[in-house]
């Protein structure tokens, strides 16, 4: 029994079967929020009011003729969309949603889950490298240095909640507020939060921190000379992210998802909606600005934000009133 | 079935790619137009791509010169199969106002195959709709 139940859990929910789906239906909410910001209908015709238009997108990219380019590293340039589909899907493994074992909730799982959601951005940086050529390069440098940008306040945001519940599980964290009855604590993060989606923004590379895949001046950065099938899985891997991204910062920042399976599936989705709207909001309302903006940003605003709302959280922690 | 599943795909989600090898700049306007809010393309899951590795059908613009005749070529080639070619505008049907220049060849299908031809100088955003709708709609019948 235990086994089948872990098994549900890695490949039906929250696994790989219900990220798929429910990344697709994230993808549709999102380009329609964006396309109502820009005061237009966006996808109508693909299913009820273009419910199904990102499955259409990844049906045709795999029924599409598949090029590699002759000077990339053959090897390399198959196997990363994999690896960074992978990662993108075990993140969203630890979030503490259903049955949780020692398996995929454990001290330390915040750490872990970290460093899987920024595995896609070195992904996309090896990717970039290994096509050789020239545009997908400069994309690839640039995913680099948007990362040495924003990882650090993302890192320093989510410390706050962990040092809030004095833990290192996501699960403990997010049962925090229900065990101890402090409610006020998600009023309290606010700042944090606010850097974490800002922060998720420019891991998910969108709009305004769209800089590695600038079509203007990189064509598509990385992704130049992806097509067909595995430009369809780095897409399926966008998606994921942006849900893991998002129903993490769910869990850490709004009170997780508790109360058995239905409820918690309840709350799952509509705290990641909220996230995912916010995300939209955030992409229709901004411009693209430069690389040099993106790091003086995140270092002079993101990062002393994030600092102060840690210091508040620990001296109210010192105090006793947490 | 799965070959019904490819083509309702096909047909849904057609990325397309701008290409100007030529044209007087009124096309290419009309072009972004119909992309614009007001009559807004991705209603049909149209979406313009900036890499011809993504893009599904090259939407080309204006007749094409001696010079840019190699590159066009060279565009088409990079796109994955299956692909199409959209001709948008008197220029990229026959030549045009340019045909018969020194330095003109003529119009797209002087260098690479067209799949639909749409006639105005400028062309209307309506009729690039039109047009694009047409061949989505011969594509689905020719499958069938
Ligand atoms: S068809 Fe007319 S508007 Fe279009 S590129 Fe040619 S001359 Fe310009």
């Amino acid at each position: 029994m235990e086994t089948v139940k872990v098994m549900l859990y890695i490949l039906v929910f929250p696994g790989f079967l219900f990220q798929m789906i429910y990344s697709t239906y994230l993808e549709w909410v999102d380009r329609k929020l964006y396309a109502r910001m820009q005061n237009r209908r966006g996808p109508l015709y693909t299913g009820w009011s273009g419910v199904l238009q990102p499955v259409a997108d990844i049906v045709k990219l795999f029924a599409k003729e598949d090029v590699t380019p002759a000077a990339s590293d053959k090897f390399m340039f198959n196997i990363l969309p994999l690896v960074a589909l992978a990662s993108a899907c075990t993140a969203g493994l630890y979030l503490p949603v259903w049955h949780l074992t020692g398996f995929n909730s454990f001290q330390g799982d915040l750490v872990v889950v970290v460093y899987l959601l920024a595995m896609p951005s070195f992904v996309l940086f090896l990717a970039g490298w290994f096509s050789v050529s020239p545009f997908s390069l400069i994309g690839a440098t640039r995913v680099l240095t948007q990362l040495f940008a924003y990882e650090v306040p993302f890192f320093l945001a989510l410390l706050t909640p962990a040092v809030v519940a004095g833990s290192w599980k996501i699960a403990d964290i997010a049962k925090y507020p229900w065990a101890s009855g402090n409610w006020w604590v998600i009023p309290l993060q606010v700042l944090a939060f606010i850097v974490a989606v800002l922060a998720l923004q420019a891991k998910l590379e969108r709009v305004p921190f769209d800089i590695p895949e600038a079509e203007t001046e990189v064509v598509a950065g990385p992704l130049t000379e992806y097509s067909g099938k595995k430009l369809a899985v780095f897409r399926i891997q966008k998606d994921i992210s942006m849900y893991a991204g998002s129903a993490l910062i769910a869990a850490l920042f709004l009170g997780g998802f508790g109360g058995g399976l239905y409820l918690g599936a309840l709350q799952l989705v509509l705290k990641t909606l909220l996230v995912v709207a916010l995300l939209s909001v955030i992409r229709g309302a901004c411009a693209r600005i430069r690389i040099d903006q993106i790091v003086s940003f995140s270092w002079r605003y993101l990062a002393p934000m994030s600092i102060v709302q840690f210091l508040i959280v620990l001296l109210l922690k010192g105090g006793g009133v947490i | 079935m799965f070959k019904k599943l490819v083509t309702w795909a096909r047909v849904k989600s057609p990325w397309i790619l701008h290409f100007n090898s030529g044209a007087c700049n009124a096309c290419d306007i009309e072009i972004l137009a119909s992309l614009m809010p007001h009559y807004d393309l991705e209603r049909f899951g149209v979406m313009l791509k900036a890499s011809p590795r993504h893009a599904d059908v090259l939407v080309c613009s204006g007749s094409v010169t001696k010079q840019i005749a190699p590159r066009l070529k060279r565009i088409y080639e990079q796109m994955p199969d299956p692909k199409f070619v959209v001709a948008v505008g008197a220029c990229a049907c026959s030549g045009g106002a340019f045909r018969g220049c020194y330095n003109v060849l003529g119009g797209i299908d002087s260098v690479i195959p067209v799949s639909a031809y749409i006639p105005g100088c400028p062309v209307k955003p309506e009729a690039i709709i039109d047009g694009v709708a047409k061949l989505l709609a011969q594509l689905d019948k020719e499958s069938a």
